[in-house]
């Protein structure tokens, strides 16, 4: 991975297209403005895990004795 | 009212138990409203249904059977979007549901504890919390033979 030592104000391309500015330094965050073309998606890091996570929880089946447990027991909305 | 649903064919469902999700959840954007369904036999199982796609039926447990000392911050956006404004964390009890998503595969299970579905009960709101500066993973292994443990 490359690194680079930029200052709070600074900025980093990428290509011609993609500018990283460092806006501003905190104590434990750092506020960063991107400027990308639209067709690229700009995401912090654990939206695109939650949302694959997510997709992937979403295909997981009970299957066999499960399921059909689960299909037996008679559901009960929770009013909670 | 009726819905189609992934397990138990039809059901009837009122509209005062639907939960709103204005935002979606990440990868189900248009999914904003779903029902939580609990078994008794199947106790801590919940599945988090979903009103618009019948084959849609999240598995989930609560974070606290998961992890019992489970603690998370939320952002101030997603206390906005629960109807919770101000800077105070609710805690997790009868008023706030904290739930944490269930992945099942051939070789694992594994709940999502870095974004727990948070849900408040009096405003039938709910969002999924993308956890910031914290060590819990989403993919947390659930073990069945031993009790859980919190990594």
């Amino acid at each position: 991975m490359l690194m680079m030592k930029r200052r709070a104000g600074e900025s980093i391309l990428i290509g011609d297209d993609i500018e990283i500015h460092l806006a501003h330094i905190g104590r434990t965050r750092v506020k960063v403005g991107i400027q990308a073309p639209r067709n690229i998606p700009v995401v912090a890091k654990e939206v695109k895990l939650v949302r694959d996570e997510n997709r992937a929880a979403a295909e997981s089946h009970l299957d066999g004795a499960l399921a059909r447990l689960v299909a037996r027991v008679p559901a009960n909305r929770k009013s909670t | 009212m009726k819905c189609e649903t992934k397990y138990w064919g039809q059901l009837d469902y009122t509209e005062d138990s639907v939960i709103d999700f204005p935002a979606g959840i990440p990868g189900f954007e248009q999914e904003q409203r779903f029902i939580l369904v609990e078994q008794q036999a199947l106790d801590p199982l919940v599945f988090l249904q979903s009103l618009a796609t019948p084959a849609l039926c999240f598995l989930a447990l609560h974070a606290r059977v998961v992890c019992p000392d489970y603690r998370f911050r939320m952002s101030d956006e997603d206390l906005e979007v629960l109807g919770l404004p101000g800077a105070r964390q609710p805690p997790i009890g009868p008023e706030l549901a904290c739930l944490t998503l269930i992945h099942l595969d051939e070789q694992d299970i594994t709940a999502n504890l870095l974004a727990p579905i948070v849900i408040h009960i009096p405003a039938r709101r709910g969002t999924q919390a993308i956890l910031a500066g914290t060590d819990y993973s989403h993919q947390h292994r659930i073990d069945l033979v031993e009790a859980p443990v919190c990594s």
